[in-house]
């Protein structure tokens, strides 16, 4: 559906030039949500961009359904355009339109006649959930219902393509969850392609089938959410999962960790699971095989696409030899295990 | 006060305000286009061309740097040329109209600079053409501020049509020269301000009202 080959695009400053992309290329079939994550600056904005051709690619190919968008004529660039919906992370509502005239603007330009316009957004006022605001300003609403109304006002035209520019960035954690879940709703029950851009490896996780990664303008790595997941190739894509993934010593025992055994007590352990092995099970491994008891502190654990993969924060309790026989295991498990001192 | 004489401040009135108005009128019809391209053709704007932004800026500051006294006089042959005489109300709308339209024109540059670029950006993505941008988001958007800049533009627009009065444009302008500083007629005189006075502050406040109720950023 949407086909990068490799797309470059350097920007021109005063002090030389800036490569905000470095020979990009990926595929994103039809029906898919393919998600590009990078840190700020690392190009994924730019990205998005190209895929629109809000910004023209220096160099390489943007396919979008069978056509090369850079050698459309500007009639068909706009044509195409309206084949593809989008989506901001301040939303880029008119402040001077209500709900229902924002809705309708995308066919307004489309010339369609006024009385299919209503039924349209009606219907896509339903879909949102947003019957009851239809004659209210932006202005007057939550970031979510503002999203809301942006993801309608995409949809108006009946897109095949919904790219989301960070979508959820300026948004806060429940309502994040609620807009992904009505992207997840819109993407199932259409079969609209989607292309998001984020910085939270959350939003990948939630709803993503494929994920690229991209860092200083280049795609280092690109796979299936939970094939990344499970076995990241590079450090920034460990970084990512890691940093959306971690959890923190608890105060009160951070202040009796004492850094070597004094042969009574027990080590704190931090197991980082990257999903190469069913973790939900070494647990009473380790009990059954060394007569330990295994005290969870802390713990974040996630699940996609069937890899788990996380963080726990366990207490290892029992005779100092057994314990030690019992990290021993975590670690020849393919575990990153790490002792952080004995409690 | 003798009534012939307060039947003159009365037309005066009116001629004030016919001069305003309509050269406020012609003014936008001028400058609003100007306005919009110089907008439309700025350096990361979607008709970004920098020679016309440059020439159509170059004409604008040229036409805003000739005071507009000097601007009724140089005007003269130009104005016979267009409604057939150069004193009264009809000839001090050509000057008036060609002294407002610059001022306009950046007015509305300025105006379509406050409308987030995210807007315009959005717009593209749905296929909008340039013209729709204009029509569909960028006016609509700015429309309380350029309803302020109006309000604005008139308001000046009174001042100069008042020095046109100097030079034989009538209306309240005119009799306040002749009668204030000519004769020397302080009653005349000091009505004269105050009625100049009320048309402002009933500018104003219309605009101030307008542009709040068409504002629906808060």
């Amino acid at each position: 559906m949407i086909e990068l080959q490799q797309v470059s695009k350097t920007f021109h400053k005063k002090n030389g030039g800036v490569t905000a992309l470095d020979n990009v290329s990926f595929t994103v079939g039809k029906g898919n949500i393919f998600g590009v994550i990078g840190a700020s600056g690392a190009g994924k904005s730019t990205l998005i961009r190209c895929v629109n051709l809000l910004e023209r690619p220096g160099s390489g190919k943007v396919i979008v359904d069978g056509k090369n968008l850079p050698d459309l004529s500007s009639s068909e660039l706009a044509r195409s355009r309206r084949e593809m919906g989008m989506i901001f992370q301040h939303f880029n509502l008119l402040s001077s339109r209500t709900v229902y005239e924002n809705i309708a603007l995308p066919l307004e330009l489309d010339k369609t006649p006024v009385s299919q316009i209503k039924t349209r957004v009606d219907e896509l006022l339903a879909l949102v959930g947003l019957e009851e605001k239809r004659n209210d300003f932006p202005s007057n609403l939550s970031g979510g219902q503002k999203q809301r109304v942006a993801i309608a006002r995409a949809l108006a035209a009946r897109p095949k393509i919904l790219l989301c520019d960070e979508a959820t960035s300026a948004l806060d954690p429940a309502t994040t969850s609620s807009i992904l879940s009505l992207l997840k709703n819109i993407n199932r029950k259409f079969g609209i392609t989607i292309l998001l851009i984020t910085h939270e490896m959350d939003v990948i996780k939630a709803i993503c089938d494929e994920v690229a990664v991209i860092s200083d303008g280049k795609l280092i790595e690109k796979g299936r959410v939970g094939d990344i997941f499970s076995n990241p190739s590079s450090p920034v894509t460990r970084e990512f999962i890691t940093s959306s993934h971690d959890v923190a010593v608890p105060f009160e025992l951070e202040q009796v960790l004492t850094e070597s055994s004094n042969g009574t007590d027990y080590p704190l352990v931090k197991l980082r699971f990257t999903g190469k092995l069913n973790a939900g099970t070494v647990f009473s491994e380790t009990s059954r095989l060394f007569e330990v008891d295994n005290e969870i502190v802390a713990a974040n654990m996630d699940y996609a696409q069937g890899i788990k993969f996380g963080v726990i924060l366990i207490l290892v309790k029992g005779t100092q030899e057994n314990v030690q026989q019992a990290i021993e295991y975590y670690k020849s498990n393919n575990i990153q295990t790490e002792v952080l001192g004995y409690v | 006060m003798s009534e012939p004489m307060i039947w003159m401040l009365v037309r005066g009135t009116g001629e004030t305000l016919l001069m305003t108005f309509l050269s406020g009128f012609f003014g936008f019809v001028i400058g609003l286009p100007t306005g919009i391209f110089l907008f439309m053709t700025r350096k990361g704007q979607i008709m970004e061309n920098s020679f016309l932004n440059t020439a159509a800026s170059v004409l604008v500051n040229i036409f805003r740097s000739i005071p507009f006294i000097i601007l009724i006089v140089w005007m003269i042959p130009f104005t016979r040329a267009i409604v057939g005489t150069s004193i009264g109300v009809k000839a001090a709308l050509v000057p008036l109209s060609v002294g407002a339209a610059p001022f306009i024109a950046r007015m509305i540059e300025n105006s379509l600079l406050e409308v987030p670029h995210g807007l315009i950006e959005a717009a593209r993505a749905m296929g909008a053409t340039p013209m729709q941008i204009v029509r569909k988001v960028l006016l609509p958007e700015a429309l309380p501020s350029i309803i302020n800049s109006a309000a604005i533009t008139l308001i000046a627009l009174v001042g100069y049509s008042a020095m046109g009065g100097a030079v034989g444009a009538g209306g309240l302008g005119q009799i306040g020269y002749q009668y204030g500083y000519v004769g020397y007629d302080f009653v005349v005189m000091n009505v004269v301000l105050v009625l100049l006075v009320i048309i402002v502050f009933i500018i104003q406040t219309a605009g101030d009202f307008l542009a709040a109720k068409t504002d629906h950023r808060k």
